[in-house]
């Protein structure tokens, strides 16, 4: 086996979990810190999409896009939060139920602005050559940008106020509501942060992909049994699953077929499940 | 108002078919969920052919009233649906399906219920069934052209990408089996789930494997991101991509210009085609929806289908089964937006035009070359169904 060979499918492993990493945030965050499963998570992904794809098409430059995109989800978080998951709070069954009536609004909704199909964006592109290979430069740095969006999410959740804050009104909202922090409040900001970043997760990967009402669906179903697998710690758990189902299963493509890859990341998931059934950071010892 | 409610209660009860003179067909197409790409523009060309043929005074003085069905990209919703237009609605024809999978469902039904069944997408051929009625483009039509033209063109090794489900396995097949008719090699392979939106594993392996062009046949949305991917890797410079669905969902506008840009596809049906009968086509189509994507290919098949049913009931006098079907086998043909179209009374397919066209940098085609009057060579050598209407099957290229 070539060197070049193995190290482009080393890195483009990794920039397939880093992608997996970054549209299971927003789901991990929420199911971590809120214990919401939230089913619109695809569809809060398309939406950062949509976002941005607009955006650009009318004259934005796309980096501008992406933060507009994730604000925008964020704020259509924060909606959904007061509407809809403030009164189902530590009702599970219900949530699930309210977020998927919500991807089937959020999903006809596009459907209806947009139409089926949607012009795609003139993205420049480059490339790198590694010995007979050339990738991706945008893949590339998926790497890096998901290494500083852990990182600054770890900051944010332990060491900013608010991120103590938030943990406390979830810990013990009784307590945190008595020390006078406003509870409600916080609680809206975190389900629009963990939307915001699905709605980035979307505007992110529109170079890879294109942009149309189901693409949230080829996200979802790996990034719920990742959150699955990663366990209550939202950002070490999901850090760690993440990397190894998406690295296994993406090297394994390489090597034989993405259907062997894709059996393979069920399979794991499962047998991990089995010995692990809360998830594997259930017993680490991180604050997150 | 009290009229009109009596009506339609005792039409429901006693059945409307004893009451009204009108010929009903059924539908069903993907309205709703990840295939109204096609679904959508299937039903509006069903539509658009039915409204056109009441307007003209109908069928034998008879108004055609369609009932119709959003089976909402699920295999099962297809034979629910089915089997209540068949058993409630008493359908006359049904027109229905989208992937293969969904016209395997259906075809064992409308067997059952012995009516013409019209399938109008294109598809990897081989079906055989005296109510199947198939009006797309199969393998042998579409794949052998594009292949020869592509292995003049880029050379003779071949690397497959095609979906993981019976269309593109079979498909598979048949480039294998075409590779070795024209001297060419497959020099590798890979079959993907729909889901899948990583497709570097499939990139780097055709980089190894080092072909001249790339069968492509990626099936909805999802699989855009093939194009997307395999464009920014910079491998259009060294490698050509060929397909034969490519377009038929408007992939050539959801891709971005420089992913769209070189890509061929051969097809029985692109918008940009030129003659009058697709700009009268085009002209009544935007009249009733307005013009905010291409006409695919599978509305052109479904509009094909309806306009030759709707010849073989006049010619027939009637709309029962056996009397339109033995109208539909006495070599109808149509002048359609793609060129004249016969439908072959031995395999129930279309001999019809094939256009290789050539995606620009404005998300749209160019036509290259037209192959005029194709037969379906390999429905028409397995499917007799003259000399034997018994036949039901599903012909596959023996791997």
């Amino acid at each position: 086996m070539d060197f070049d060979y193995l190290l482009v499918v080393f890195l483009s492993s990794l920039s397939s979990a880093s992608i997996l990493i970054m549209a299971t945030l927003g789901l991990s965050l929420l199911f971590g810190l809120m214990g919401i499963i939230n089913l619109a998570h695809g569809e809060f992904i398309m939406y950062g999409a949509y976002a941005a794809l607009t955006l650009v098409s009318v004259g934005f430059p796309y980096p501008v896009a992406i933060l507009f995109a994730t604000l925008f989800t964020a704020l259509f978080g924060m909606v959904v939060e007061k509407l809809i998951i403030r009164r189902l709070y530590g009702r599970i069954l219900y949530t699930m139920l309210a977020t998927w009536g919500l991807s089937m609004v959020m999903y006809q909704s596009v459907v209806l602005i947009f139409g089926t199909v949607t012009p795609g964006l003139d993205f420049k592109q480059s490339n790198i050559t590694i010995g007979d290979y050339s990738m991706s430069s945008y893949l590339l740095y998926m790497i890096p940008l998901t290494v500083l969006l852990l990182v600054g999410l770890y900051y944010l959740l332990t060491r900013s106020k608010y991120g103590i804050m938030a943990r406390a009104c979830i810990a013990d909202p009784q307590t945190a509501a008595a020390m006078g922090m406003k509870t409600k409040k916080l609680n809206m900001i975190t389900f629009s942060i963990g939307s915001g970043l699905a709605g980035f997760a979307g505007a992110i990967i529109l170079p890879l992909v294109s942009a149309t009402p189901n693409m949230g669906f080829a996200f979802v179903i790996k990034s719920f049994l990742t959150v699955v697998v990663a366990g209550p710690l939202a950002l070490s758990g999901t850090a760690v699953a993440g990397s190894f189902l998406g690295f296994i299963s993406s090297t394994t493509a390489s090597f034989y077929s993405s259907i062997i890859g894709d059996m393979l990341f069920f399979t794991i998931t499962i047998l991990i499940l089995r010995f692990y059934p809360n998830g594997i950071s259930n017993k680490w010892r991180f604050k997150l | 108002m009290n009229i009109s409610k009596n009506l339609l209660l005792s039409s429901l009860l006693v059945g409307s078919s004893l009451l009204s003179g009108d010929i009903k067909v059924g539908a069903v197409f993907d309205l709703s969920g990840g295939l109204n790409v096609y679904g959508i523009q299937q039903s509006r060309a069903l539509h658009l052919a039915v409204d056109k043929i009441n307007k003209n005074g109908g069928l034998n003085g008879d108004k055609v009233k369609v009932v119709e069905y959003d089976s909402q990209s699920e295999l099962s919703k297809y034979t629910q649906f089915a089997n209540t237009l068949i058993r409630r609605d008493k359908i006359a024809a049904l027109f229905a399906g989208l992937t293969s999978s969904s016209r395997e469902a259906l075809r064992p039904l409308v067997r059952k219920a012995k009516i013409p069944y019209f399938y109008g997408s294109l598809y990897e051929g081989g079906a055989c069934d005296k109510y199947t009625f198939v009006t797309g483009s199969t393998a042998s039509q579409a794949l052998k052209p594009v292949m020869k033209w592509a292995t003049e063109t880029y050379g003779k090794k071949i690397f497959i990408m095609a979906p993981s489900y019976n269309f593109g396995t079979i498909s598979g097949h048949w480039v294998k089996k075409y590779a070795e008719e024209l001297g060419a090699e497959v020099v590798g392979e890979d079959y993907l789930p729909l889901t899948l939106s990583d497709f570097s594993p499939t990139i780097q392996k055709i980089q190894r494997s080092k072909p001249d062009f790339v069968v492509a046949l990626p099936v909805g949305t999802n699989q855009n991101g093939f194009l997307e991917q395999f464009t920014a890797a910079g491998l259009k410079k060294s490698i050509g991509v060929v397909s034969t669905n490519h377009g038929s969902g408007n992939q050539q506008i959801a891709l971005s210009p420089q992913a769209g840009k070189g890509i061929v596809s051969g097809k029985g049906y692109f918008e940009e085609i030129d003659n009058k009968t697709n700009n009268e086509f085009k002209a009544a189509w935007n009249t009733a929806y307005g013009h905010n994507e291409p006409i695919i290919s599978g509305a052109v098949d479904v509009w094909n289908a309806v306009n030759l049913w709707a010849m073989a009931v006049n010619k027939a006098k009637t709309s029962s089964s056996k009397e339109v079907i033995a109208a539909l086998e006495s070599g109808l043909s149509f002048d359609g937006p793609s060129g004249k179209v016969n439908m072959l009374p031995k395999s129930h397919h279309l001999q019809q035009n094939i256009y290789l066209a050539k995606g620009s940098n404005k998300q749209d085609f160019k036509i290259v070359r037209t192959y005029k009057n194709m037969i379906p060579e390999y429905e028409e050598s397995k499917c007799d169904l003259i000399k034997n209407p018994t036949l039901a099957k599903h012909f596959e290229p023996k791997k």
